[in-house]
Order: C-alpha cells, then structure tokens, then sequence
C-alpha cells in the first residue's frame, strides 16, 4: 500500500474505510462522445447519483467547476477528476451516435494531476490504451509516467484505466492484454484500477491478484436488462474487485438513483442478486464454454453451420473455436448475450427477443456492421450477400453445439445464473 | 574518479565499501511484460530475497507500492529504473511488438521523492539510427540532470537490436561502455560476454562494472567474474521462475561476500 498520507488520506475518502469497496459513477461522456440527454441532463442526473449512495463521481475538470457543489459534504461522492481527453467513440462502430466522424484515434493529456486538486478532487483517472499500435501505446504509457510522477509529488492518487482496443486485440488474447496491461499500470505508477471485466471470473481474479491495488470494474456499454449490468459486478466482486465504475449504465438509467442503490447493495451489503431484483426476474439463457474442456475437434463449428446453413463448412459458424498459444490448448469463444452488438445496432433491428435469444429484424438492418465490430468475442460476421449480420440465435433456443459437445465444453446456463461454484473457471 | 560525496554514499548504498562487490536483482520486465512467472506476487517475492540482496532494480510505481519494505541496514536498497521499452516483447507476449519504443518514466528528482539510492536506464543497442540517437540524448539528459541532486546513474548496456550478431556482440558492448563512460555514467551493467571482454572493461574503466545474469551461474564460475574485476552481479527476472531462487540467492551473496 502506498505510504503518501496524502494519497492514503483521498484513498480512503473514495474506497469505503470499513470495506475498503466502492460505488462510482462515471459521467464524464460529454467530454468525449455526443452530447446525448445523459449529457445535457447532467445535473439532475448527478442529483440522483449522489442521494444513491456513490462513493465516487468521474468528471470533467469543467464540469468539477460547474457542477462540483452537487458533491460537496463529508458524505457526499468523492470527486475524481477526468485529466485526458480521447476521441474512440467516435470511430465509429461505438454504441453512440456520431455527429463528426474521425479516422485518427487521438489521446490528449488535458489537465494537470495540481489541476484536479484545486478543484477538490481525490483522485484523477486517465486511459492507457494498449493494443492499436506501439506507437500509440508509448504516447499512453508516456502520460501515465508524466501523470505518476505529478501525483506523487502532490500526493494525489492516480487511477489508470487499462483499455484493450484496437486491431491487436481479439476475443482469444483480450484477458490476457487486459491482465499484463493492468499489472503494466500498477508498475508505472497507478494507484488504483478502473477495468474492463475479462470476461470470467478466473481470469479477472488472476488481474486482481497480480495487480495488487484496488481495482474498478467498469460497467462498459449501457445494457438493457440492469441485471446483466450487475452480474458482471456480481462476477467481478467474486474475483476479488474493489468495485465498480459504472457510466451510461447509471446515467442512461430510468431510474439512476435507483441503480446507484442497487449498486451499493450488491457491492457493499453483499446483496445477491436474487435479492435485489427478486427470485422470479427471468431472462433466458446463454451459452458457457468452459475451455479446460474443448479438444478443438470444431464439431461445435460443424454442427452450427449445418443447423443455419445447411453445409459442412465453418466459416459462417456462430462460435468460433480458437486454438491458444503453442500449447494444445483450445478456447471456445460464443455468443455470452452481453448486448453490445444490440447496443451497437443504431436502427434497432437486433434484438434481444422474448424467447431470450438474438433476433434480427432485417427490415430495419442496414448493413453497417457496427454489430460485427462491437461483439467482443468476434462471434458476429456479415454475411457478404444479403448484407445482414449471421449472430448465435441459440438455434431458436435449443443450440446444437451443446447438444453434440461430447466433452461438455459447452454448457447453457440461466442468464441469471450467480452460482459462484458453477462459474469460477467456466465462463467464455 | 571524482565523483561528488552524495553519489559516493548513495552508491555505497549497494556495493558494500569494504569489498566493493554488490548482487542485485532486477524486477523490471513487469512494467513491460506484466506479471513474468514468479513475479505474480510482488511483495512476497520482496519479502523472500529483501535481506539476501544489496540492491533491487525496481519499477517507479512498485517501489511506491513497496516502500515500507524497502531500504534500511540489511534491507535491499531501492534502484529506481527510469525508462520503459516494448523491446522485450517477443513473439510469446500476447501483444508482439512491431515498432520498438523506448522513453523515460521517471527521473532524478522523482527518484529522490522516492527515496531510491540511485536510477538506472538502458542503453539499447542495434536498432535503426534515429532510435540509437534518441536514447543518447535522453540518457545525456538524465545524466546531467542527476548530477547536481548527486543521484548515481546506473547504465544498463543492451545490445539487443537486429543489427548486433554473434560476431559484433563483444565489440558492441565495448562501444555502449565507451559512450556511457563518455556520457557519466557512475555504474554499468553488461551482459554475459567472454571473460577477455570484461577484463578488457574491467582494465580499462573506473566506475563499477555489474553482470547481467538471465540464470543462476554455476559456483565454479564465480571467482572467475571477480577476477576479471567485475563489481558484481544483477540477477535478470527469469531466475524467480527457479523454485528455490531465495536459496540460490543467499548462495550467491555468501560467495560474493566472503
């Protein structure tokens, strides 16, 4: 831990002394994508966040000035201040609209860690992108440094927020990047971690533990179904996070106060999820790969493609079998229903259905791919003539690669699901 | 030598005055790398060799982490590395390199905020010319800045590039030694090379001469390295993949110490 009071001291106002977790809330979009009603409403959403219970607020160096008096009060959210600038969501492909396309992915350093103090921050975060390029990697480990160095000095902590994005980052290496890149941070300087979940409890706990810091799971793409949004808090807290910062999940929230409290719930009363959304909340299943268990032998990719196609080849399989390393060790990666791509899909026509399942309205598919580009896992393609997304539909809720797995590397599981037993290893 | 009575102490830090020999280990891989094998768990690593090793080569941000275990009589001296590179990322990492990259994390004063008895920087070797220039200036830069806060500088020779081979090796270690002598530099640390290339280091140069070790080396080599005049020996990060490097450790520091 570190010895600077000064950092221990606004550690402790951000991570609840008594069980060292912590609910934040991210509301810094408007300073890096469109200015969407969770931007514009700002204030009163900010309101809501705080009678909820966060423990933090991520925002803007302007907004602190604007609207930093909502926050003030010993017991209010500690404010942690956004000190970079980057313009990935509007790259397009993102889940928000895009008024001014770019093409250059672009990261700024725009306030000093001394910046964020004067307006009564405790803490500052910044991004460090890893896996578009080493060029654009060095610029973000530069910053990092610039920033750890500045922080120290005033006593002040640094959360660094590790993000896998780019055209080196796929569904096979993307916990791995996310694990190195994590303990990358803490070596450089970071304080704490705000990062997106691997994707399963093991390795997410293999992040937690080499990290040695607290570490932020963050709550990504604005999800439809709130339960899901939580789960992955759920399965993070499991692996040993600190916590959450959840952003569009909380500021595009009906009810955002609400959200915050259930939040706070989960993470610091150890509230199941049963138990804050009720036994009888249902939303279908989803496939499970457990990977200790796949041979590769790609019967899975037969079967899918002779169910929806009705040919042998695998190429438009909806799961993707993907051998790892040089070891004879094979990761299955499927369709987990995370609802990114549904997120991503701009006219709406890809759905998460009634039945639990992806459906697609092709009425209202416009063939921009945006789908294919947000699913995390590389399970979505297009197919070339009719200009549609080929996606997992579960087949129509009874899927073939479960049956046929003899080695039962595939599993269907109630999306509910928070058995911690039966998930500790198992997920895709 | 001249060097200033604060560099003298500082170093003295880590190569003990009366036998002017030191072990140390290198940590540093994991700011590159994340986590190598046996390194998953920092502090308890620290914790297992802190008092078998003179000094630890250790990342700005660890060493924060770790402070309350470090420095102290018997406790390893903290030696801040100031720079960061992709260069180690081979084709095993998850995300291989394609464009070697190389900059400065950290430097004299953040190092003294750190309580670091001195910085160490690499001097990569063999890449294309403009990388080679960059990292000169940059290593000149903290040179000088060290000097009047008196923060030993500690170079680190890497000939690691596509344009060093077999048949250049010793000769390109010999051409890092030179300009980082030229440059100020208070120590060097060079990789295993044949013994007439560092008694020829040895012979020629004042300042401490360390060894870069990737494994334990057989005892029998031993009183050969010190013959030749080499100061001491860094321990690279692979060795805590060996299940009992704590042990192996508390061999080498007996033997150098004796």
């Amino acid at each position: 831990m570190s010895v600077s009071a000064g950092k221990s001291v606004r550690l402790n106002r951000l991570f609840n002394p008594k069980d060292g977790k912590a609910v934040c809330v991210a509301a810094d979009h408007g300073w890096m994508s469109d200015p969407t009603a969770n931007v514009m409403e700002l204030e009163s959403i900010l309101h809501k966040v705080v009678q909820g219970g966060a423990d933090g607020i991520l925002i803007s160096f302007g907004t602190a000035l604007r609207l930093g008096h909502i926050i003030q009060g010993k017991n209010s959210p500690a404010m942690l201040i956004r000190a970079d600038w980057m313009n990935l969501p509007r790259l397009g492909g993102a889940n928000v609209s895009n008024i001014l396309p770019v093409v250059n992915f672009k990261k700024m350093a725009t306030s000093f860690a001394k910046d964020a103090l004067l307006v009564g921050a405790s803490a500052i975060t910044i991004y460090y992108f890893i896996g578009y390029n080493d060029e654009f990697e060095t610029i973000n480990i530069e910053q990092s440094a610039m920033f750890a160095r500045e922080c120290r000095k005033i006593g002040l902590p640094l959360i660094i927020e590790p993000m896998a994005i780019g055209g080196m980052v796929s569904g096979v290496n993307i916990a791995e990047i996310l694990i190195a890149s994590a303990r990358i941070a803490v070596e450089i300087g970071a304080d704490a971690l705000k990062i997106p979940y691997t994707g399963d409890v093991k390795t997410f706990k293999l992040l937690v533990d080499q990290s040695r810091v607290p570490v932020l799971v963050l709550g990504g793409a604005k999800s439809d179904v709130p339960r899901d949004a939580l789960e992955l808090v759920d399965e993070a807290l499991q692996a040993g996070a600190s916590g959450t910062v959840f952003g569009r999940n909380v500021t595009k929230a009906t009810d955002p106060q609400k959200m915050v409290a259930d939040l706070c719930a989960l993470v610091h009363e150890n509230k199941s999820l049963d138990e804050i959304f009720g036994e009888t909340s249902k939303s279908g299943y989803r496939l499970k790969a457990i990977p200790e268990n796949c041979t590769g032998c790609q019967l899975c990719e037969i079967v899918c493609t002779q169910f929806h196609e009705k040919n042998y080849g695998i190429k438009s399989a909806r799961i993707k079998i993907h051998a790892k390393g040089s070891e004879p060790a094979f990761k299955p990666s499927v369709c987990t229903l995370c609802g990114k791509c549904v997120n991503a899909c701009e006219p709406g026509a890809l759905t998460i259905g009634d039945k639990g399942y992806l459906v697609l309205d092709k009425s209202r598919c416009n063939g921009c791919a945006h789908c294919m580009v947000a699913c995390p896992f590389g399970v979505i393609t297009m197919n070339a003539e009719t200009n549609t997304p080929i996606f997992c539909d579960l087949c129509l809720g009874d899927p073939q690669c479960v049956k046929w797995c003899k080695r039962d590397a595939l599993t269907l599981v109630k999306r509910k699901e928070n058995d911690v037993a039966n998930k500790l290893g198992n997920e895709n | 030598m001249n060097i200033n009575t604060g560099k003298t102490i500082r170093l003295s830090d880590f190569i003990h005055p009366k036998d002017k020999r030191c072990l140390m280990v290198d940590t540093t891989i994991t700011s590159t790398l994340g986590a190598i094998t046996g390194l998953e768990d920092f502090g308890t690593v620290l914790k297992s060799i802190n008092e078998l090793v003179d000094g630890i080569i250790i990342n700005p941000g660890q060493l924060e982490h770790q402070a309350e275990q470090l420095g102290g009589k018997r406790r390893a001296t903290p030696i801040v590395r100031v720079d960061w590179t992709n260069a180690y990322r081979h084709n095993d990492f998850c995300l291989p390199v394609s464009n070697v990259k190389r900059l400065m994390i950290s430097n004299g004063d953040d190092a003294f905020q750190l309580g670091a008895s001195a910085v160490i920087a690499s001097l990569l070797l063999g890449f294309n010319d403009e990388f080679e220039a960059n990292n000169i200036k940059e290593l000149s830069l903290l040179a000088r800045e060290c000097h009047p806060i008196s923060m030993p500088v500690i170079i680190d020779i890497r000939p690691i590039g596509p344009k060093v081979s077999l048949g250049n090796f010793s000769e390109s270690i010999k051409l890092g030694v030179s300009f980082m002598l030229e440059l100020g530099a208070d120590a060097l640390i060079i990789p295993t090379c044949d013994s007439e290339t560092y008694q020829t280091i040895a012979r020629w140069i004042s300042v401490p001469v360390l060894l870069r070790l990737n494994e334990f080396p057989p005892e029998s080599n031993m009183k050969q390295m010190f013959d030749a005049g080499v100061a001491g020996i860094v321990l690279a990060e692979d060795i805590f993949a060996v299940s009992d490097y704590a042990q192996k450790i508390e061999n080498l520091k007996t033997i150098i110490h004796q």
